[in-house]
């Protein structure tokens, strides 16, 4: 034990005196741990958020819209509009679907007294805020009347209140949307960024039938229907019973394809993982670069000290030191090398991921496996390159070892 | 003077394999040294000597041969053992000095207790400032190697090769890269040791040097040519008189 203490002193004096030669080591260790648990992290994280946005929105979702397909990089129509005849097929029979809405949506500037800003406009029933799930702040929401009398009423998210109504109480204000004013009746609750990084309270909600009416000017459809399902069981029932009304709708024979997508809660949820899934490969492939790129470092300086390191073991070794005191010294000093290095980078990546939700409200938690893998991964490079060109030279005669070049 | 034998070395052969070719760096030697003596071994580069005084030192292992440090037989011994040896018996001097940079002259001296497995120096540290005080260096045991002048270092280096109080004391020409008044110190130094009763073999290219040792053997090719008594022994006053000898002559010259 006696004899351990000393040789771990020895260690200890080796790292300090090759001090240079310590903290480059050390800094590679800690860049790829630390890289490691940002990279993963942030993929967690946004792999969390998405999917947090998805269930924000109530499980029960069903979006109803016409197909379409990617061609040459857009989207094109394939179907028959959904439209009004649709929705209300759809509300008259529907069992399993007690909440639906159209969603009419365009890209507009709202203008205010103090600011304006580039949104997106929906144009929703009263039932949208039950399907969508979404709370106000203050005000109120417009009513089923204001929407069967295209009232110009709208609900407004607090990034554009931010920058119409920047410290100022919105309620009762008006807006202009595409020269059409609008009055302010509620503000949304905020809900920050989406799964996608898209800004949820960059919207401004109004009647579709004001939108269809001032805006569009024309009655010829929707962008979609939103609908809730009775309950979380019971959304594949009401796929089934929309996907069968809107055949019968869109009279579409028994042979044919259906001309409209319906897309659940559920796939939508897939959709996402896929993705996410997609962005968590992407940025585990960064974090093994960069691992890679630090243990290349640490690669680099153990083996660079090799000659210096060499003729110092051929000096250890010609007083009387044993091959295993040899060993025991470099295996001391790359495991504190690389537990320095591993605890260091353990804190840089933590303290970055916060750094990160400080700076863009995009909150990393830190995941657990990225600390161990990049401390698994940085530990096993430190210590193989710290110590088997050691081993070898301490298995060298003294004088080769001495007169290594 | 006791007649005990330190070395003994029976038909020591040394082969270094370079691919095809196979260099004889020693051929059948045979050798005994006493306790308290003072051996130089001379010969041209190339003669093995320092190959036989790294075998001695056990550094290395003979090819065939056998070979008794204080009536051990060494060749049967296993690496663990040899460096006990090394540790415990021998205090080997490089000419290159072989010290640990960015390391005070305390802590290098002190390394050979570090690795003594007897456990019977327990004030390490007291050792090693009185070695350094044997070889006249109280006054540097702070300093970094590097600080150090070569003959300091050299100094510094026998210092640690003393720590352990070893049986044999082995130099691989201590003197080769100091001036010839560190060297003259340096030669000093090792007969005030063998006064003292320390086994020294010291190799060395310089006659001047050779002559302050009690008994030469010279090497050519491996094998031992003349192995003599050196009968009028130099010391550091004679040598230093001898080094201003040709100062003179520059003077008429001028």
């Amino acid at each position: 034990m006696k004899r351990f203490f000393k040789i771990f002193k020895v260690a200890f004096q080796s790292i300090n005196k090759n001090r240079t030669r310590s903290l480059l080591t050390v800094l590679g260790i800690i860049i790829g741990v630390g890289a490691v648990i940002m990279t993963i992290s942030a993929g967690e994280g946004a792999t969390m958020q998405v999917q947090n946005q998805i269930s924000g929105l109530g499980t029960n979702l069903l979006m109803i819209q016409t197909k379409s397909e990617h061609k040459a990089g857009i989207n094109v129509r394939m179907g028959r509009p959904i439209d009004k005849k649709d929705f209300d097929i759809l509300q008259k029979n529907s069992v399993w679907m007690p909440m639906l809405s159209p969603l009419v949506a365009i890209g507009a500037q709202a203008i205010g007294p103090s600011g304006y800003k580039s949104t997106m406009v929906y144009g929703v029933s009263y039932d949208y805020f039950y399907i969508s799930s979404r709370e106000l702040e203050s005000g109120s929401f417009f009513t089923e009347e204001d929407v069967r009398t295209a009232k110009k009423y709208c609900v407004i998210g607090e990034t554009i209140r931010e920058e119409l109504f920047p410290g100022q109480d919105p309620i009762g204000r008006q807006i202009r949307i595409d020269k059409v004013p609008f009055t302010v009746v509620g503000l949304l609750k905020s809900e920050g960024s989406g799964g996608m990084g898209q800004d949820m309270d960059d919207i401004v909600v109004a009647p579709y039938t004001t939108i269809q009416n001032r805006i569009f000017g024309h009655r010829r459809g929707y962008n979609m229907i939103v609908a809730s399902a009775l309950s979380e069981d019971h959304i594949v029932d009401a796929k089934i019973e929309a996907t069968e009304l809107l055949r019968e709708s869109h009279k579409i024979k028994d042979d044919d394809e259906d001309d409209f997508e319906i897309m659940t809660q559920i796939e939508l949820q897939e959709i996402t993982r896929n993705i996410t899934g997609i962005l968590t490969i992407l940025l585990g492939a960064i974090a093994s670069i960069s691992l890679i790129v630090g243990g290349i470092g640490i690669m680099n300086i153990m083996l660079v000290s090799v000659t210096e390191r060499t003729r110092e073991i051929g000096t250890r070794l010609a007083i009387g030191a044993r091959e295993s005191d040899i060993l025991t010294q470099f295996l001391i000093e790359a495991i504190v090398l690389s537990l320095a290095g591993g605890v260091l980078g353990v804190i840089l990546g933590i303290v970055g991921n916060q750094i990160i939700y400080r700076v863009t409200d995009f909150y990393i938690p830190t995941a657990i496996y990225s600390i161990l893998i990049g401390f698994g991964f940085s530990a096993l490079v430190g210590v193989a390159f710290g110590y088997f060109p050691a081993r070898k030279a301490a298995k060298l005669n003294p004088i080769d070892a001495l007169r290594y070049e | 003077m006791s007649s005990k034998k330190v070395i003994e070395t029976k038909k020591l052969c040394r082969v270094f394999k370079n691919g095809e070719i196979e260099v004889h760096a020693l051929t059948d030697v045979d050798l005994v040294i006493n306790e308290g003596e003072f051996v130089a071994i001379m010969g041209a580069s190339g003669s093995g000597k320092s190959t036989l005084l790294h075998i001695i030192g056990c550094l290395d292992r003979s090819t065939s041969g056998e070979y008794y440090l204080d009536n051990v037989w060494v060749n049967k011994l296993d690496k663990n053992k040899l460096a006990d040896i090394r540790n415990q018996k021998i205090g080997f001097i490089f000419q290159s000095y072989n010290l640990l940079s960015r390391t005070t002259a305390l802590e290098n001296v002190e390394l050979p207790l570090i690795y003594n497995r007897t456990g019977q120096f327990l004030n390490s540290k007291e050792l090693a400032k009185k070695a350094l005080e044997q070889v006249g260096l109280s006054d540097r045991i702070y300093h970094k190697t590097n600080e150090l002048s070569g003959g300091q270092q050299q100094r510094v280096a026998i210092a640690r090769a003393l720590v352990n109080n070893p049986t044999l004391i082995l130099a691989d020409e201590p003197t080769g890269n100091l001036d010839s008044k560190s060297s003259f110190d340096i030669a000093d130094l090792f007969v005030q040791l063998n006064n003292q009763g320390k086994t020294i073999v010291m190799i060395t290219h310089e006659p001047e040097i050779a002559q302050f040792a009690k008994r030469m053997i010279y090497l050519r090719d491996g094998r031992i040519l003349t192995d003599k008594v050196i009968e009028n022994r130099s010391n550091k006053e004679f040598a230093l008189k001898e080094l201003e000898k040709p100062v003179p002559s520059i003077k008429e010259q001028l």
